[in-house]
């Protein structure tokens, strides 16, 4: 029994003529919280859905545990159980409320009984701290809620890991602070996380691994001490340095 | 001028019987059509290229002809080719059914599509197949969408459900038809059986709009504003 | 007859089928464009517009011709006992009906700013409507223009119920019920007259749109 939870090699995923996943490798062992970060568009996000499977890779391989996921005959649905994703522009279903949106893959996918469910859905909602929004709609809560159910969401079927593409981008400044304080007290818990993100305060306080990914491939990795004080390569170091102007500027 | 109405409590069982009729043919056909078209528009969405092609001539067919000409092959042409004795009044209900399901098809199928994209992926996120997506979390959201378009469809058919008259059977218009065979009254009685469709056209979509009003769920009704 | 002769007789109805129809879309935008310019920019009248739409979404068309043929002709001979300006003349109307319904939604796609910006250079009300409005809204309604203009192709079918016009519907008719009482061609090929008929212009009618709102930067 290996301690790596996921573990991606040597991926490659092209958009039309452009290749946004070039030759990846990343290995993420339980317990670990590492922070993905680098320019937009550089191809962050595609790479995370390939770890998902929500996107399928060109070339490479995925591992869930001991489980090849890129194998074909595999079954894609029972290894996406095990992962939790929280997506940046939320895509909570519109049609349930708070308490639906968690509960529904608790009945579906792990088929628990309705009260099992019930008590799990309500753990996992006042968890993330949002219990007073549970019987109202995703058009009734404010951005920093909704995705704060998105959590939720991904946490509630106890998944082995949890992705997040840039779970802050898509909230107005006010509201980030109630998302990043949940994930602030997931990592506290020991809960393994691969995130995607570039809120640098949170990262220097809570990844234990910084990986810079620029135009396609990993550049440099190393703690976020290494990156805010003295990165090797010239594009972190172009970059941080732009990140922090801007951090410390608002 | 007022004994020319003298027609209405006199034959108002007739009316009462044609109307009836009506009302069977627009629910049977809006219901039906509603179960077809989803149907057809999950086909659309993940048939192959054969599939799409002849879900491609059914909607052509049932958009491009006449209801009359759809009717009259029904029970006239099709009966002849198989030899296959067929009752007008089912006959009449598929058609409606049939040809309700081609344009409600388009509702259902650009409504699936507003959502999909988004949906899918958050369903597959969460561990459920492709399938369990499609039937808790895409079609409740698309069938919420085009709920205004069932108001439409209910008022379409209704109106052209007066064809049936023509092939025997009796509705309303048929109604009206053996009224004045009965009282020479021409324009009155058509003029009453005008408001009758007038009236009830305009009530039911009054009462729609009010029920959608009150149970409509904010940020998904508004999709397809 | 053979079949090649019953469908040349069919053939023989294409012309007093569009011509039933060409002159309703006429009609129609005749009456739709005012109605549509009105219900958005005098509001006091408005419900003159609606109470038209309802009536017409709210009667159907076989009714109202049966009435007019058969009721009003009886009193007004000129000109309700003419078939074919009874079909035209309702199918007319209840166009004038939908096409208010669509140049109202392509107003709105145009959206305020031009009319705004119109009147801002100096233009009436009215003037800007004529000179800003109108072109674009044009351009907005050709779907659904598309649409309405196939529904009056088929709809024409529905003069066969106060007879009299050799149209293709009333022509199929005409072929069951005298020798050789041929039930299948008559209405096979009808059918596939009518689609063939309203097909390609509803096609083309939505790729030219697609092209003229690409240009104007839609």
């Amino acid at each position: 029994m290996t301690d790596i939870v996921m573990e991606a090699k040597n991926v490659y995923k092209n958009y039309g003529k452009t290749e946004v996943v070039k030759n990846v490798s990343l290995q993420i062992r339980k317990g670990d919280i590492k922070l993905v970060f680098g320019p937009s568009g550089s191809g962050k996000s595609t790479f995370l859905r390939c770890m998902a499977m929500l996107t399928m890779p060109d070339k490479g391989e995925i591992y869930l545990g001991e489980e090849c996921l890129t194998k074909p005959g595999v079954d894609l649905n029972k290894a996406r159980a095990r992962i939790g994703f929280v997506f940046q522009h939320i895509y909570l279903f519109r049609h349930l409320t708070a308490f639906g949106n968690v509960e529904l893959a608790l009945r579906q996918v792990l088929k628990l009984p309705k009260e099992q469910a019930r008590e799990r859905t309500l753990a996992a909602l006042k968890e993330v701290k949002v219990f007073d929004c549970i019987n109202k709609y995703p058009a009734q809560m404010s951005g920093g809620q909704a995705q704060r159910v998105g959590i939720a969401r991904a946490l509630a079927r106890n998944p082995d890991i949890i992705l997040l593409d840039e779970p802050t981008s898509a909230l107005d400044p006010e509201l980030t602070g109630e998302v990043i304080d949940t994930l602030r007290d997931l990592a506290n818990e020991g809960t393994t996380m691969l995130i995607v993100s570039h809120e640098m305060p949170f990262a220097r306080e809570v990844a234990e691994e910084m990986i810079f990914y620029d135009e396609g491939t990993i550049l440099e990795t190393g703690t976020p001490e290494h990156f805010f004080n003295a990165p090797d390569s010239d594009r972190a170091k172009k970059f941080m340095t732009r990140i922090i102007y801007k951090t410390t500027r608002e | 001028m007022f004994e020319q109405f003298q027609f209405i409590p006199l034959h108002y069982n007739l009316i009462l019987q044609g109307l009836q009729l009506t009302l069977e043919i627009t629910l049977f056909g809006v219901f039906l059509g509603l179960a077809v078209g989803i149907i057809l528009a999950v086909g659309d969405l993940y048939g192959n290229k054969f599939t799409k092609g002849i879900l491609a001539v059914y909607v052509e067919f049932f958009r491009g002809s006449p209801l009359f000409i759809q009717l009259f092959l029904a029970e006239y042409t099709v009966p002849t080719i198989t030899h296959i004795p067929i009752d007008p009044y089912i006959t009449a209900f598929l058609v409606f059914g049939l040809n309700s399901a081609a344009y409600q098809k388009g509702y259902i199928k650009g409504a699936m599509e507003t959502v999909y994209d988004d949906q899918m992926a958050a369903g597959l996120s969460t561990g459920m197949s492709r399938i369990q997506t499609l039937r808790h979390v895409i079609i409740p959201q698309a069938l919420r969408i085009v709920i205004p378009s069932w108001t439409n469809e209910f008022c379409s058919l209704t109106k052209s459900s007066s064809v049936v008259a023509y092939v025997g059977l009796f509705d309303l218009v048929g109604a009206g038809r053996e009224i004045i065979g009965q009282t020479y009254n021409v324009l009155p009685v058509w003029l009453f059986v005008g408001l009758i469709y007038l009236v009830w056209i305009t009530g039911f979509t009054k009462v729609m709009d009010v029920i959608y009003d009150k149970k409509k769920i904010p940020g998904v009704d508004l999709l397809m504003q | 007859m053979d079949v090649g002769q019953e469908i040349i007789f069919l053939l023989g109805g294409v012309p007093l089928t569009l011509s039933i129809s060409i002159i309703s879309f006429l009609i129609g935008i005749a009456i739709g464009l005012p109605l549509a310019f009105t219900r958005v920019y005098e509001k006091e009248v408005s419900f003159i517009v609606d109470a038209y739409e309802k009536i017409f979404r709210g009667v159907p068309e076989i009714v109202l011709m049966l009435m007019f043929f058969f009721g009003l002709g009886l009193y007004f001979p000129f000109p309700f006992n003419n078939a074919f300006f009874v079909a035209a003349f309702v199918l007319g109307l209840r166009s004038g009906a939908n096409q208010s319904q669509i140049y109202r939604g392509a107003i709105r796609g145009v959206g305020d700013e031009q009319m705004i910006a119109g009147q801002s250079v100096g233009f009436s009300k009215w003037r800007a409507i004529w000179h800003i409005m109108m072109p674009q809204v044009f351009t907005f309604s050709t779907p659904g223009l598309g649409s309405e203009y196939a529904l009056l192709i088929k709809d024409s079918s529905y003069v066969w119920v106060i007879g009299g016009l050799a149209e293709i519907m009333t022509r199929s008719v005409w072929l069951k019920n005298v020798p050789p009482y041929d039930v299948i061609t008559p209405y096979v090929f009808a059918a596939i007259l009518y689609i063939a008929l309203t097909f390609p212009v509803a096609f083309w009618l939505d790729r030219w749109g697609n092209k003229r709102k690409k240009n104007i930067g839609l």
